[in-house]
């Protein structure tokens, strides 16, 4: 992490763009700082009580391929200003790619009045925690920018990729991709905050098919490489054109392999799986707008309410959930939230215990605390900010133990490994998930390739059957670039590491339909 | 927000800068957005926006290499620097053999009606007055009510350096709403969409939440098993999208389908449904927010793609049909599933023992080659005995493909709008619908 609050401290918000501009030449247009100040005037004069004013800039890079050959080369650079206020107690949000002070005064007013049209509606006036008026930078830590990075080493590497895996008897179809994102913001408050960030991720992946066109049947298996908050650097290092020909075997054994045993059986779930499950099960119900019903109509609500808080046992005793936006390189991490809010590190399981929340400055006070956790986020210009996911976690056992050594430990199990289809009510509870590639496990050892698995549990009586969980060097940070939530639908980046872990006789499903199809 | 003249002016200009690389071709694109939105929850306003938004999207071929660029900054020196992008990253791009030149000019259908004034100027207040009725309503019953208001104003317009030109503006607008009971048991759902605000009203939609949520309070157990279901048209739509995204042809020819058949080939002229399925496309359904041309300008026209039962096309786009001697389709717009005569009750009244279903929940793949689906039911689900509905039940997880739902249908009630907006379908009963697992939510 890149924090210059030391040369910072003290700075008062109306100098302080000057004094980042001279600290690391992040921000490119210093014109930006009357606009803020002007703007943050006119929403105050038209009757705010507290007005921010979001300046960002979206960058995003993506190319695609498949077998021999490019599918897509793609860039798209989004910027504007938007500008959330308080009036009357309630909120008001507009927004416009115009970044100009005359724009940028007239969308300040349309927020107010939008705030002031649903005041008389409102029953409790919007109220802030308290949070300190932070004057700072802070940018994802890169070695080599992924937006200089000339476009033929992408494709290049891609296409590599695709090479080996067409290598592979009965592999007929291999698609990679690249997307690189970077998104600079200037957030500033009436508070005084006056933050600048840029924070990049990348995700780079490729998917294998195999196809029997005899029996009429196919099937994928995607590598597990996690997307991260990183530069160019990530992608050199891992190891996706040395694994292509692994995945695409894989893919090939897949299509042979026998539909799982259904029934009652223990589940060992590699980290290139659990973490979806976590994201899932433990994230989302975690999140206070939800539990009190304020995603009622469209993400649902919580089976971990208020009053469960500090008491409800959600998990075997060694597990404890943790939520960060500090891990490095995880998706979610940065140095503040859209409220402005230094970014943190607290449970939200402790030991099997539900004991946390995440909040916003606005929520922090629905549940008496006194500070916000720093979940507030919007996914661009144009959104209004509101608690989103930080990176959640599962915290490693003490002591080392692999996969293997749960797998040595194992009678009768399958392991799961990778992301595959995902889905879970509207309370966090019923949930079933699929993986990439599954293995039946007998008297400690894998002994087959499986396919068509799907798993199906209670979020309490999954957590509460998991009786092994890896040690620190097995744990793994996986993550998606995109989790969905709110009216309208907001996407954002989210870390989750875990080691592998074992959860006993669990209800294993066989999806197989093709015999009927 | 640009209008059509101005958008056409815009995209004239960034195709004469273009012009300027030899050799290149380009198509340009712009989309252009005003939406206005308003959320209210726990019976009180919750956020509320007014949001403009525009994309200009270039695409530069130079020969067989090809790249895009977009930007939402349209001065002049922005468009400059987007279409040199372009150039700059086509020129690094490696060659595609699939790469086909821009669309000439193209004879579009209308699409009568399809931006409403009204609809387009709704502001901040009359989005608090329908959350406003709705959140009235609710207080009165003694429930709590969410719900999501949003009314849009939006264009497209497309050029090439071959002529393209293509423009279109629409409306849209849709309600959503939830409602609770207080003790956390019941839940009831009810949404709207059109392209004109006017063709629903707030104030009816909240009162079916409501009515629904009070009526699914203290739900009682039903087991988990294969059921014939009444599905109302909101559920419907959530899982036909899987079967309508399926219809690509390449996909199918290269035996990763549902349509591919197996040994080579696809599955076109297949009687797959009874002969009361008929599934169709219809660009110029002003209410289902289409446009006559898809993302690349390609001209949309009025297709039946499953008629009778029988499979009659699937989805080509130009290199492929090209390659595979067929006729281009476009990417469908404004899906259709023809209703029937029965009325919901008479759905209800054919069912001995079923689940009548509001809307579905979190769907995703499980297997592509059948289009198995999972997903849970959510906000009414109630039991249905000797052609009366008896109680409300708990939720279920289902395993089901939308190849079963429509393939074991035995009623249809006449289409409508998808409560979610942009598809028109029935309400529709069918049979062995596998509802899976038992969900505690509520």
């Amino acid at each position: 992490m890149i924090s210059r609050r030391s040369f910072l401290a003290g700075s008062l918000a109306a100098a302080a763009s000057v004094r980042l501009v001279d600290a690391r030449g992040l921000m490119t247009d210093p014109v930006l700082d009357d606009l803020i100040q002007r703007t943050l005037a006119t929403a105050k004069k038209a009757g705010a009580t507290y007005a921010d004013v979001r300046i960002v800039r979206m960058r995003n890079e993506r190319v695609f391929t498949r077998e021999d050959r490019i599918d897509g080369v793609s860039y798209s650079d989004q910027y504007g200003v938007g500008v959330r206020v308080i009036a009357g107690g309630a909120w008001g949000f507009a927004a416009t790619p115009s970044v100009t002070i005359a724009q940028a005064e007239r969308i300040a007013k349309a927020a107010v009045a939008i705030a002031k049209a649903n005041a008389p509606l409102l029953k409790r006036p919007v109220a802030l925690a308290p949070e300190p008026a932070h004057v700072d930078v802070w940018q994802t830590p890169i070695a080599k920018d992924p937006f200089k990075i000339p476009l033929e080493a992408k494709a290049e590497l891609l296409l590599a990729i695709n090479q080996e895996a067409m290598k592979v008897p009965g592999v007929k179809f291999v698609n990679s991709w690249y997307t690189g994102n970077a998104e600079w913001k200037l957030l500033a408050t009436s508070d005084g905050a006056y933050i600048e960030q840029e924070i990049v991720r990348l995700e780079p992946g490729f998917s294998v098919t195999a196809v029997d066109d005899k029996r009429g049947e196919f099937e994928s298996v995607d590598d597990d490489t996690p997307p991260r908050q990183a530069g160019w650097e990530y992608v050199e290092n891992a190891a996706l054109r040395s694994s292509a020909r692994r995945v695409a075997e894989l893919a090939v054994e897949k299509l042979k392999s026998p539909s799982v045993t259904p029934g009652k059986r223990d589940l060992i779930l590699d980290p290139t799986n659990l973490w979806l499950t976590i994201h899932e099960s433990i994230g989302h119900p975690t999140e206070l707008d939800r539990a009190l019903g304020y995603e009622a109509n469209f993400a649902g609500t919580s089976f971990a309410t208020p009053d469960k808080l500090g008491k409800l046992r959600i998990g075997a005793p060694h597990l404890t959930f943790y939520a960060d936006k500090t891990t490095p390189g995880a998706l979610a991490t940065c140095g503040y939230d859209d409220d402005g809010v230094k970014t943190q590190r607290w449970n939200l399981v402790d030991k099997g215990i539900f004991v946390g929340y995440q909040t916003t400055r606005e929520q922090a006070g629905w549940i008496n605390e006194k500070a916000s956790r720093g979940t507030c986020y919007a996914d661009s210009y144009g959104s209004f900010p509101f608690q989103r996911m930080p990176n959640i976690s599962l915290a490693p056992g003490p002591q080392e133990r692999s996969i293997d050594d749960i797998i040595a430990a194992t009678d009768d199990g399958v392991v799961v490994h990778g992301r595959g289809s995902w889905s879970i009510d509207h309370q966090r509870l019923n949930f079933q998930f699929s993986g990439q590639t599954y293995w039946e496990v007998k008297g400690g050892k894998k002994v087959r390739m499986v396919r068509d698995v799907a798993y199906q549990a209670n979020t309490i009586d999954f957590w509460t059957s998991c009786d092994l969980i890896g040690g620190p060097k097995s744990w793994w940070l996986g993550g998606s670039m995109s989790d969905g939530k709110g009216e309208p639908g907001q996407s954002n980046a989210v870390g989750h590491g875990c080691p592998p872990a074992r959860f006993r006789k669990q209800n294993i499903l066989d999806t197989n339909r093709r015999r009927k199809a | 927000m640009l209008d059509a003249t101005q958008s056409r002016q815009l995209l004239a200009k960034v195709v004469a800068i273009a012009s300027k690389t030899p050799g290149a071709e380009a198509v340009v694109s712009l989309r252009g957005g005003r939406t206005g939105n308003t959320r209210f929850a726990v019976n009180e306003i919750t956020s509320s926006a007014d949001v403009e938004t525009q994309d200009l999207s270039v695409t530069i071929k130079l020969g067989k290499r090809s790249a895009s660029a977009s930007t939402n900054q349209l001065d002049d020196r922005s468009l400059a620097e987007v279409v040199a992008r372009a150039v700059q990253m086509a020129k690094l791009s490696p060659e595609n053999p699939e790469a086909m030149p821009p669309l000439g000019r193209q004879a579009y259908k209308q699409v009568k009606g399809a931006r409403d004034a009204a609809t387009a100027k709704l502001g901040a207040e009359p989005r608090a007055k329908a959350a406003g009725a709705s959140i009235g309503l609710a207080a009165t019953s003694k429930v709590t009510i969410a719900g999501y208001y949003e009314n849009a104003d939006r264009t497209r317009a497309l050029a090439s350096t071959a002529g393209l030109s293509a423009f279109h503006a629409w409306t849209s607008a849709g309600m959503t709403c939830t409602a609770r009971t207080p003790d956390g048991t019941g839940s009831g759902w009810a949404g709207g969409a059109s392209h004109r605000a006017a063709d629903f009203d707030a104030a009816a939609l909240a009162k079916i939440a409501v009515d629904k949520g009070v009526r699914s309070a203290k739900p009682t157990r039903l087991d988990p098993g294969r059921y014939t279901v009444v599905l109302e048209p909101a559920a419907v739509a959530d899982l036909l999208e899987f079967l309508t995204g399926s219809f690509n042809a390449r996909r199918a020819d290269e035996g990763r389908s549902f349509f591919s058949k197996p040994g080579g080939g696809t599955r076109v002229g297949e009687k797959l449904f009874p002969d009361t399925i008929t599934l169709r496309s219809d660009p110029t359904d002003a209410q289902l927010e289409a446009a006559p041309f898809d993302g690349s300008g390609f001209p949309l026209a009025p297709t039946t793609w499953i008629d009778k039962g029988v499979v009659k096309g699937l989805v080509y786009d130009r290199f492929w049909a090209q390659k595979q001697n067929k006729q281009p389709t476009g990417n469908p717009q404004g899906w259709i599933l023809d209703g029937g005569k029965a009325t919901r009750e008479e759905l209800i009244k054919g069912v001995k023992r079923g689940v009548l279903v509001t809307r579905f929940w979190y769907l995703r793949w499980i297997d592509p080659q059948t289009i198995l689906i999972t997903g849970l039911t959510r906000d009414g689900v109630f039991l249905i005995e000797n052609g009366e509905v008896t109680r409300p039940v708990n939720n279920f997880r289902f395993n089901e493909s939308p190849v079963q739902m429509l393939g074991k249908c035995d009623g249809l009630t006449a289409s409508v709008v998808s409560p979610m907006g942009q598809m028109r379908v029935p309400a529709l009963r069918t049979h062995e619908f596998n509802l899976a697992s038992i969900s505690e939510a509520v």
